[in-house]
């Protein structure tokens, strides 16, 4: 072990929450480590460029494709949900089909930009509707949070657009930037669609096609600088002040016009910042009297292809882990703190209440595609503009899961591997060439519609983050052990939401394609007889829960540990529950949140 | 002789004319692609020596249709009706000479596959018993520049999917159409 270092905050992870953290405690002249599992690749522009080429060579276009595995930090790969052999070891019944990305920017730089806020009900399942948990914090404890938040990280739409379901702004406020023009496809359906009537468990809703807040750059408000590409260089950082259409927000922004974390790190006060990248933290140190972490030891490695590494411990006066839901819960228990001791499945280790890793989260989603009656316009802009909002909320919640539409502008490209599956299909089952190919394809590829349904998931302490010791990386860290079980109450909403779905097609003339793809797999979760082929949204929660006692939950609602008051665990795995919204505005608005009380607490 | 990477008269003049016929894009929109000298090196790599030019002789041999087998630009001059009768016939010899051969139809169709999509396909494994191998013949993307290039997105009336941005709110405007103009071609 070589080198002790000290400083007033020790971060783990340089994701969306790690780097809001770090820009709020150095501006404010605290000396801050940022430890980052993965590589440093991406922070200036020819090395992002290089994730670009990356991502145009590689023969799948699925989210991890432009962000290559880092060898001693590994990450899971959608790809590997089928074959079972990627970093996650899936114990079932249920495949967890979501991924995220080890690396200085985290799994920003491959998210879709979807910023809506939770709705006031979401925080109030179990008293509103007899299901899931309350949060011990309510939309009204958050809503200044989640305005900071909208500034801090840059998200475009109306105000005036987002009142819905409960969701209230003071007076006078608005986004940063207006709202990224709706999709030429969203206008169309918008014609067929607005003001039909759906019912869930025997209410009545009506529909809409909205434009959703999204943390794309666009026309800025009241002096707002939009944030570009992150380079030293000034003509880098002219790109990507306005979004442009590149279709590709997932995997890859060409100009960084959708956020991503490395946009924060640099705004941080760099004189009170250091950033080592290639730092895998792999044990929290803690003293076994009081509790108090005394520092974290990471093993650095110099070369990302060699396991070879030095372990080093650094210490602060607080410490924060914003390594990820999984990653978090996965460290606490490599470090002995917080995890179950098996036998009865409840009381941890250390006397805590075995909570860590418990109650894994996601979207569950559901693609629907089909061919509209005219010309949309895919393939165009960003990969949605808009969503039907109306079905996050509702006293239907008591009988089954709630849900969102995104409505896609990429064609079928996520569901079936559109373009490409097209004009395979086109060429080698239809037999068509020259001018009858050209045809069909400019018939086809701009009718295709797709819409992905994300559906509630509740929290169930039967799934679980685990680690395992026959299970390491090439470092000797554990690789996460999956057990996750999609429940009736989910699989309800994904029936309800397949009902919704054939009812808009219906009403929009859409001729539904939706089924079996032979190019693109999916897991399968059966529900009343029916088969639902589901993907993962990427929404990661629960692993860490907030809660308002040390019995119940891991942090409070500074997610701050009950158990080790000078440690943070900050991020997805704190939810109590998940909504339907995409989890990083509310996590930005909770990080934003600690940070105020940590400067607070460390500047007594 | 004819230098053989001269793309009017060549090797690439003909391997051009063969994709333009099969993909139902202009020759001089298949040489603004940039990508005829790359697709003609790459394919020959994918193939067992010799095919290649096989696919070229027998498209070579294609009864000529009215002024088609001289491929210049964009028919100018000739009236549209004659020009499409003159491609429909192209088109139905090339199907009967070349895209029900079983030994070119396949390499015909990943030609137009790699047009489309920037990708080769592995060859199917019968064909591959049948008349040999290469060991670049795997499913891949072709290079970075294959994958933008891509006829898809512009039959679309779109873009390839993280290049050639189309510029703020565009996505916004109706679509334009990429049908094949009728006509006009060769």
């Amino acid at each position: 072990m070589t080198g002790h270092e000290t400083y007033d905050v020790v971060i783990v992870g340089a994701g969306v929450n790690g780097a809001l953290i770090a820009k709020q405690l150095t501006r404010a002249r605290l000396r801050v480590l940022l430890l980052e599992a993965g590589p440093d690749t991406a922070s200036a522009f020819d090395g992002y460029t290089r994730h670009l080429d990356h991502f145009y060579s590689a023969s799948g276009k699925g989210p991890e494709s432009a962000w290559p595995q880092a060898p001693n930090a590994p990450q899971p790969d959608t790809a590997d949900v089928r074959t079972g052999d990627g970093y996650f070891i899936q114990r079932g019944p249920h495949k967890y089909a979501s991924s995220y990305s080890r690396l200085l920017g985290g799994s920003t730089l491959h998210w879709l930009g979807v910023s809506l806020r939770m709705l006031p009900e979401d925080f109030e399942l179990r008293s509103r509707y007899g299901v899931g948990r309350d949060w011990p914090l309510g939309y009204a404890d958050l809503e200044p949070y989640y305005r900071s938040a909208e500034w801090e990280i840059g998200v475009s739409a109306d105000a005036a657009d987002q009142q819905h379901l409960g969701i209230e702004f003071p007076d006078g406020y608005d986004y940063p930037m207006r709202r990224i023009p709706p999709s030429y496809s969203d206008r169309v359906l918008a014609q067929a669609v607005d003001g039909m009537q759906v019912t869930l468990a025997d209410q009545t809703a009506t529909i809409k096609i909205r434009s959703y807040p999204a943390a794309r750059n666009s026309i800025p408000r009241d002096g707002y600088s939009p944030a570009g590409a992150v380079d030293k260089r000034l003509e880098a950082q002219v790109l990507g002040q306005r979004c442009a259409g590149n279709t590709a927000c997932t995997p890859i922004c060409p100009i960084q016009a959708r956020y991503h974390a490395g946009k924060t790190l640099a705004q941080a006060e760099r004189r009170y910042l250091t950033v080592i990248a290639q730092a895998v933290a792999s044990k929290i140190l803690v003293d076994p009297v009081s509790g108090v972490v005394q520092g974290i030891e990471y093993q650095r490695y110099e070369d990302p292809d060699s396991p070879r590494h030095t372990v080093h411990v650094a210490s602060g006066r607080a410490y924060v882990l914003a390594a990820h839901a999984v990653e978090n819960a996965k460290l606490m228990l490599a470090s002995g703190l917080g995890g179950s001791n098996g036998s009865n499945g409840s009381k941890g280790s250390n006397g805590s209440n075995g909570l860590i890793g418990k109650g894994l989260m996601d979207h569950p989603a559901l693609y629907a595609w089909g061919l509209a009656p005219v010309p949309v316009g895919a393939y165009r802009g960003p990969l949605s503009t808009s969503g039907i909002e109306d079905l996050r909320g509702g006293a239907f919640r008591a009988a089954h899961a709630a849900f969102r539409f995104d409505l896609g502008n990429d064609g079928w490209r996520p569901a079936t591997g559109a373009p490409d599956t097209t004009v395979a299909d086109a060429v080698r089952k239809q037999g068509l060439f020259g001018t009858n190919l050209r045809d069909h394809l400019a018939a086809t590829l701009s009718r295709q519609v797709r819409f992905s349904v994300a559906v509630e998931q509740l929290r169930s302490n039967a799934n679980t983050v685990t680690i395992d010791p026959r299970y390491v990386d090439p470092l000797g860290n554990p690789r996460p052990v999956i057990s996750y079980h999609i429940d009736d109450y989910t699989l309800a909403g994904m029936a309800a939401a397949t009902g919704v779905y054939r009812q808009v097609f219906q009403r929009a003339g859409i001729k539904d394609c939706t089924g079996r793809s032979e190019s693109a797999w999916f897991p399968e979760a059966s529900y009343d007889g029916t088969s639902f082929h589901y993907h993962g949204m990427g929404h990661f929660g629960g692993t860490h829960v907030m809660g308002s006692s040390k019995e119940d939950s891991v942090v409070d609602t500074d997610q701050r540990s009950w158990e080790h008051r000078n440690l943070y665990l900050v991020g997805s795995g704190s939810f109590p529950t998940m909504g339907t919204s995409n989890p990083t505005l509310t996590m930005a608005a909770l990080s934003l949140r600690t940070a105020e009380h940590m400067l607070v607490e460390l500047t007594k | 002789m004819a230098d053989p990477e001269d793309r009017n008269t060549g090797r690439a003049g003909q391997f051009a004319d063969l994709s333009a016929l099969l993909t139902g894009f202009d020759r001089i929109q298949l040489l603004g692609t940039g990508m005829v000298g790359s697709y003609l090196h790459a394919i020959d790599a994918a193939l067992p020596e010799g095919v290649l030019d096989e696919l070229l002789d027998a498209f070579g041999h294609l009864p000529p249709g009215d002024g088609a087998g001289a491929a210049v630009g964009a028919g100018a001059g000739a009236g549209a009706g004659t020009d499409a009768e003159a491609r429909e016939a192209r088109e139905a010899a090339v199907s009967s000479a070349v895209l029900d051969d079983p030994k070119l139809g396949p390499v015909a169709r990943n030609l137009i596959v790699a047009w489309y999509c920037g990708t080769w396909t592995a060859l199917p494994d019968g064909w591959r018993e049948a008349y040999g191998t290469s060991p670049l013949d795997t499913d891949r993307v072709l290079s970075a520049e294959a994958y933008q290039a891509g006829l898809q997105w512009v039959a679309a009336g779109a873009h390839p999917a993280g290049a050639l941005q189309q510029g703020y709110g565009a996505w916004s405007a109706e679509p334009e159409t990429s049908k094949a103009p009728k006509g006009a071609r060769t």
